[in-house]
C-alpha cells in the first residue's frame, strides 16, 4: 500500500474569465523509503500539489489517501490530526516558533502530541541533524542551515510516516543546500520515511529516488532511479 | 500555558506594557471603589451604628428625615423588638478657630441609639454633647465649648465616638431636651414632644403598626434617600462598570494587535496540526496571567497608596470587593481575548505559509 496516493487529484481556483486550473487531474503515490522531488518554475503548481497532499486544501475533484485514509472527506478538525500524526512539514521560510528556543520547539509538540520520539531517538536526531549544541539557541540566533536542520527535526520528532518540505534549501547556500539534502536522503532510507520534496532547484535531484515534473498544473514523471 | 509562558519571557519589554495597563486600570478601579465605600460611609455611618432595621417617618416627608416632624406620642413601640426616638438639626459648630458642620442628634441616652464612648464619658447634663471623633482632627477636644450657628446656646464635648458621620457631617449625640432648647429657643418647652423620627429594630417590619400619616421605611431605603446618597454611589459605580469596559476593550486592542502580528507563526503551527483549540486556549491562558499579574500589582499599588493618603481623604478598603473588581477584571480582559480567538480561529494555514 502506498502511504500517500492521490487520484484524479484536480484544482481549480475561480470561475468563468477568472478560473485557473492550478492542478490538471493528477494520478501519483509515494511509497516507503522513497525520496521523491517535485520540480518546476514558479506558478507551475507545485505548493497546490504540496499543500494537497499535506491536507492543508481540499481538491476540486480526485481523491488523497494518506496509509489508505481518504483525507477529502474529513473536515479541517480531522485533517489537522492527520497532519499532526502522519505528516512532517519543513517549510520554505523557517517553521519555529521565534519564541521558544529549540528544545522547546520539540517541548512544544509534546504538549500536543504524547506518543513522539523517545528520548534517545531524540538525541540520536540532534546528533544526526548536528543540533545538539543548539538546544538552548533561539531561531534568531540560528544560521540558515541550522534553522533548516532544526526545522527538519521538528518534522520528524513526531514520527510522521510522510515528510513534505517545499523549497528546503531555498534560503541556503550550496554546500548547505546539498548538506539538508543528504540529512533527507538519511532520513528517509533509514527510518523508512516517505519524502517529498518541491523545490525549483534542479542540483537536488541527484539525491532523490524520484523526479517529478510540473508545468501549468501538469504532473509527470520524469526520472526513476533504483532504491 | 507552555507556548503562553513562554512568549511572555521572551518579550518581556511589550509584556510589561501590557501588565502595566492593566494595572493601572486596576489601581484606578480599587481606588474609586474605596472612594465610593469612604464617601458612602460619610453619609450613613451613623446610620450603621444604629443597627436597626427600620425608621419611622411622616407620610410627607418623602423620606427626608428633618423634614419629618412628629411627636413622642406617635408610637408605642407596636411591632419593634426596640424603639428609640430621634430629633435632628444640622447647624455650624466653632470653638476659638476651630469650625465645623455638624448634624446634632436629639436622643435618649437610656436608648439603643445611644453611642458607644471612645474617649471621656457620656453626656449627662443639659448642653453636654458626645461628638464624632473626627472632629479631633479639626481641632476640637473634651471641654471645648461649641458655639451653634442657629442659636446663643453652646454645647460642651464631653466625650468622643467613632464612626459618627451623617450626610458627611460629623454628628454630636446630646439628650433631646437639650437639642429641643437649641432648636426651638425659648419655645422649646412647647416642643419638647417634637422629634423627627423614631427608630426601630425589629425581625419583621410588616408587624410595626404606625398611625395612617406615619410610614416606616426600612434602613437600606432610609439611606438611599439621604440627599445626594444614590447619585454620588452611582457616578462612582459607573466610573468603576466603565472601567471595566475600558480595560477589556484595551486589552483586546493589545492581543488583537499581537495576535495579528503572529498570523504567520500561528498559521504554521496550524499548517504543522496543531489546533485552533490549543491555541485559543494559550491565548486566554497568557491574558489570565496578564490580567492576573496586572491586578495584583494594582492591588499592591493601592495598599501602599491607602497607607500614606491622609486621613481627610473619605477611602475605605472593602477586601471582599477589591476581590471581587480583581475577579471581574480578569473575566473581563478574558473576555477581550475572545475577538484575538476569533481571529485565530479563521487564520487559514495554507495562506499563513504562503500556499
Amino acid at each position: 500500500m502506498s502511504v500517500l496516493e492521490m487520484k484524479q487529484v484536480h484544482k481549480v481556483f475561480g470561475s468563468g474569465h477568472t478560473k485557473v486550473e492550478a492542478l490538471k487531474p493528477t494520478n501519483f503515490s509515494a511509497n516507503k523509503g522513497e525520496l521523491i522531488a517535485v520540480i518546476g518554475p514558479s506558478g507551475s503548481g507545485k505548493s497546490t500539489f504540496l499543500t494537497i497532499a499535506g491536507g492543508l486544501q481540499p481538491p476540486t475533484n480526485g481523491y488523497v489517501f494518506i496509509n489508505g485514509r481518504d483525507i477529502t472527506e474529513l473536515n479541517e478538525k480531522q485533517r489537522s490530526v492527520i497532519r499532526l500524526k502522519e505528516i512532517g512539514f519543513v517549510l520554505q521560510a523557517s517553521n519555529l516558533v521565534p519564541f521558544l528556543n529549540v528544545n522547546q520547539q520539540m517541548q512544544l509538540l509534546d504538549k500536543v502530541k504524547k506518543d513522539n520520539l523517545p528520548a534517545e531517538k531524540l538525541e540520536e536526531l540532534y546528533q544526526t541533524l548536528g543540533i545538539r549544541k543548539l538546544l538552548n539557541s533561539f531561531p534568531a540566533d540560528l544560521s540558515g542551515g541550522e534553522k533548516q536542520r532544526v526545522a527538519i527535526a521538528k518534522a520528524l520528532y513526531t514520527n510522521p510516516s510522510i515528510i513534505l518540505a517545499d523549497e528546503p534549501t531555498a534560503s541556503l547556500d550550496s554546500d548547505r543546500a546539498f548538506e539538508v539534502m543528504e540529512m533527507l536522503q538519511e532520513i528517509t532510507t533509514n527510518s523508512n520515511k516517505t519524502t517529498i520534496v518541491v523545490t525549483h532547484d534542479t542540483r537536488l535531484i541527484n539525491y532523490c529516488n524520484k523526479v517529478y515534473n510540473i508545468t501549468d498544473g501538469r504532473l509527470s514523471l520524469q526520472t526513476e532511479t533504483a532504491q | 500555558m507552555f507556548l503562553a509562558w513562554n512568549e511572555i519571557k521572551n518579550n518581556k519589554l511589550r509584556f510589561t506594557l501590557i501588565v502595566s495597563v492593566l494595572m493601572l486600570v486596576s489601581y484606578l478601579v480599587f481606588l474609586l471603589s474605596g472612594l465610593a465605600n469612604g464617601l458612602e460611609n460619610m453619609n450613613k455611618a451613623a446610620v450603621d451604628k444604629w443597627k436597626a432595621q427600620g425608621v419611622i417617618l411622616t407620610e410627607e416627608s418623602d423620606i427626608n428625615l428633618p423634614q419629618s416632624s412628629l411627636s413622642l406620642d406617635d408610637y408605642d413601640g407596636k411591632g419593634a423588638d426596640e424603639f428609640a426616638s430621634l430629633a435632628q438639626i444640622s447647624s455650624i459648630a466653632t470653638s476659638g478657630n476651630n469650625k465645623s458642620n455638624v448634624t446634632i442628634f436629639g436622643i435618649d441616652a437610656g436608648e439603643f441609639i445611644m453611642p458607644n464612648i471612645t474617649e471621656g464619658e457620656a453626656f449627662q447634663n443639659a448642653n453636654e454633647v458626645v461628638a464624632n471623633d473626627s472632629l479631633k482632627e479639626d481641632g476640637f477636644k473634651i471641654g471645648d465649648e461649641l458655639r451653634l450657628s442657629s442659636t446663643e446656646k453652646t454645647l460642651t464635648i464631653v466625650g468622643f465616638t467613632d464612626n459618627a458621620k451623617f450626610i458627611a457631617a460629623p454628628v454630636l449625640y446630646t439628650d433631646l431636651q437639650t437639642l429641643q432648647n437649641v432648636r426651638y429657643g425659648e419655645a422649646a418647652e412647647v416642643y419638647k414632644d417634637q422629634i423627627n423620627a423614631f427608630v426601630i429594630r425589629t425581625d419583621d417590619l410588616s408587624n410595626v403598626d404606625v398611625k395612617k400619616e406615619l410610614q416606616v421605611v426600612d434602613t437600606t431605603t432610609f439611606i438611599e434617600n439621604l440627599p445626594g446618597y444614590s447619585e454620588q454611589s452611582l457616578t462612582l459605580t459607573f466610573m468603576i462598570y466603565f472601567l471595566f469596559v475600558i480595560s477589556a476593550v484595551v486589552l483586546a486592542i493589545f492581543l488583537y494587535v499581537l495576535t495579528i502580528q503572529k498570523i504567520s507563526i500561528f498559521g504554521v503551527m496550524k499548517a504543522q496540526g496543531i489546533s485552533s483549540n490549543y491555541l485559543a486556549r494559550s491565548v486566554i491562558a497568557q491574558t489570565f496571567l496578564l490580567a492576573f499579574a496586572g491586578v495584583i500589582l494594582g492591588f499592591l499599588l493601592t495598599l501602599v497608596t491607602g497607607a500614606f493618603l491622609p486621613d481627610v481623604v473619605p477611602i475605605i478598603f472593602q477586601y471582599l470587593d477589591l476581590l471581587t473588581y480583581g475577579v471581574v477584571l480578569v473575566f473581563v480582559s478574558i473576555l477581550g481575548a475572545l475577538f484575538s480567538i476569533q481571529t485565530i480561529v479563521k487564520i487559514d494555514p495554507l495562506k499563513a505559509i504562503g500556499g
